[in-house]
């Protein structure tokens, strides 16, 4: 039966008489629109265009962020609106709180892709990083403070084992000197899972790390002389390709550089660790002019040859790690968003699963055996 | 020894299925012995993966056998607590353990002998965490393709007449909802403490490798498929056949990567 209010009294939504009725079977534009943009077949598209945004990305292996954005941005726009427009908002918490988290969540990623920084970095034992990349990319509202910093990879220790008969990589300890922008300085040990935090910065150690022989090098005329590294390719994945073109600063002519490993690195049956080599060999090739022979020098440390353009004399060998760099200062924030949506989400299905019971047929509880 | 600990529980598991598939022909109710041979099944199992994880050094999820092998028992220790509590869902072991016998074979296939590799990043909590919730994930769903599996055999004479004893398809398409939702929150998780571990791993939470996409492609499909069945209000066979495409999805994604890449994750065994 319904609740009849006693004489009098008007009923909830009746105007008293003599005050006009407010139009609420017509809903203004506005509310309307709100209405439209709320739909939950809208929701359904979104998520079909996040899918083919997902597998363009995928297949094409490009950055391609229009794909994602527009699903996302939809999403935004959807979810805002149901919140807005939907009563039912108002009487269950926990789906506010999700749709909220949501909407944080495609805002937060926005914010990310408008402010993240991914680079590549390599630096041989002892050398100090000051804010050049070998390569970057960046959102266009990253503001660059990686030349406030200051990085030097001091020495590092990378431990291998022979699992399945393969040379497998074990743990990875480097100890890095720093300089935070804000001018503290000091000593960490990263590798493995452990970053570098320095400013707003990750860096982490990669798989990309091997040999660099040490140049000094004099051009014909100049008064002091140049020290280089010529960083050759990953060891020991590319142990049969140790060898690269550099060209001398301030000379016209390239030459290769090529390192011959004389000795095991590596011990098929016991653990080994990465090292420099004590017995090696680096080959220095000068490409000759059409017609003549290439010229091919064999140098131990200490050894020179005299280029057309100066003198180079080998010093040493040392070991090189390839770093990532990434700044994505919305990190902790899309995780306490993730995790308050699906905690909401939890809770809701909890409170309208509790509702009725799991068991459609509660009487047959028992074991049954015939 | 834990090898034939596990061959025990395979037969348990054998022994379990074969009788929910003849109870199911013969229109019987073995359920206390099915639940006993399933118990069993499971404990002998735990047993075995724990002798193995100790003896190796690692748990069971660096080589395909081991994968199999976790794959099989924790949807089995999933199953066999759901099967003890919820009734309705008992008369699902004839449909659910064929595809428990396709998985013992094929694990079969693969020798238990392979000792396998750890990485080193895989020293770290988050791993048997996020593994932890994907296996709730596909665990939870395997319910659901039984339920949904009943729903679509009704359509035949023979499954109307040998499960007209369960609640109506409209019932049973409401608990299918059901553990779709909770597989849902599981497979959330499972893709945060992920992304997490990547973060800590390789310096990245996110870099579209394989598993990484399809396991989120899953994850909107999930999504897809509960939103469609509130929207529409879909049909009990609709939302049958949506359980069970996802499903097939998942387990694509957790078992078929290994096929085309040697580490479950890209760059995970690099040197």
């Amino acid at each position: 039966m319904p609740d009849i209010p006693p004489p009098g009294i008007p009923s909830p939504g009746i105007p008293p008489p003599g005050f006009p009725s407010p139009d609420i079977s017509k809903p203004n534009t506005v509310v309307r629109v709100l209405r439209l943009l709320a739909s939950l077949k809208l929701t359904l598209v979104l998520i079909i265009m996040l899918l083919i945004g997902i597998l363009i990305i995928y297949y094409t292996r490009t950055r391609f962020v229009w794909a994602l954005a527009i699903p996302f941005i939809g999403f935004a726009i959807n979810l805002t609106a149901t919140v807005l427009t939907n009563p039912v908002f108002r009487r269950q918490m926990a789906l506010l709180v999700f749709h909220l988290a949501l909407i944080s969540i495609a805002l937060l990623i926005a914010i990310d892709w408008l402010t993240y920084l991914k680079g590549q970095i390599e630096l041989v034992e002892g050398e100090t990083f000051s804010g050049q990349t070998l390569s970057e990319e960046s959102g266009p509202l990253h503001r660059r403070k990686l030349n406030n910093l200051q990085l030097t990879n001091e020495s590092f220790t990378i431990n291998y084992i022979i699992a399945d008969g393969q040379l497998r990589r074990a743990d990875t300890s480097n100890q890095v000197e720093w300089v935070a922008p804000d001018g503290r300085s000091g000593r960490s040990i990263i590798g493995n899972q452990e970053p570098l935090l320095l400013g707003g910065y990750r860096f982490y150690t990669t798989n990309n790390k091997g040999f660099a022989p040490i140049f000094r090098w004099r051009l014909n005329g100049a008064d002091t002389d140049k020290i280089g590294a010529v960083h050759l390719p990953s060891f020991p994945i590319q142990l049969l390709q140790q060898k690269n073109e550099w060209t001398p600063p301030g000379s016209t002519m390239p030459v290769w550089i090529l390192l011959q490993i004389e000795e095991e690195i590596f011990f098929p049956d016991k653990p080994s660790n990465l090292r420099v080599p004590d017995k090696h060999t680096v080959v220095v090739r000068l490409n000759a002019p059409q017609g003549d022979n290439d010229q091919r020098w064999e140098l131990k440390p200490g050894d020179s040859v005299r280029l057309p353009d100066g003198v180079l004399t080998y010093q040493e060998l040392r070991k090189w790690m390839g770093y990532e760099v990434s700044y994505n200062f919305t990190l902790p924030w899309l995780l306490t968003a993730s995790v308050l949506a699906v905690l909401s989400m939890g809770w809701h299905f909890w409170r309208k699963f509790a509702a009725r019971p799991w068991n459609p047929n509660s009487g047959e509880s028992k074991l049954g055996e015939s | 020894m834990e090898l034939q600990i596990l061959w025990a529980a395979l037969i348990m598991y054998v022994l379990a299925g074969s009788l929910s598939i003849i109870s199911f022909v013969m229109q019987r109710k073995p359920e206390r012995t099915i639940l006993a041979f399933l118990v069993l099944g499971v404990v002998l199992h735990t047993t075995a993966i724990a002798l193995r994880w100790e003896r190796m050094g690692h748990g069971p999820y660096i080589t395909m056998f081991e994968a199999l092998s976790s794959g099989i028992w924790n949807l089995l220790l999933v199953y066999t607590l759901v099967y003890w509590r919820i009734p309705a869902i008992r008369a699902t072991a004839a449909i659910v353990t064929p595809i428990l016998f396709l998985m013992m074979g094929w694990m079969m296939l693969f020798p238990p002998s392979e000792v396998g590799h750890k990485p080193v990043v895989y020293h770290t909590i988050w791993l048997y965490i996020h593994i932890g919730f994907a296996k709730a994930f596909i665990s939870t769903v395997f319910i659901a393709v039984g339920i949904s599996g009943i729903i679509l055999s009704r359509r035949t004479e023979y499954g109307e007449i040998r499960f007209a004893h369960l609640p109506n398809d409209s019932r049973l398409d409401d608990l299918s909802f059901r553990f779709m939702a909770v597989a849902m929150i599981f497979q959330t998780l499972m893709l945060i403490t992920g992304a997490i571990w990547a973060q800590d791993a390789w310096g990245r939470y996110w870099d579209w490798d394989p598993l990484e996409t399809w396991a989120f492609i899953t994850w909107l499909l999930v999504i897809f498929s509960l939103h469609l069945r509130h929207t529409y209000k879909t049909a009990p066979r609709t939302g049958a056949l949506l359980v069970i495409s996802v499903f097939i999805m998942a387990f694509v994604v957790f078992f078929g990567v290994p096929f085309v890449s040697t580490d479950f994750h890209q760059g995970v065994g690099r040197s």
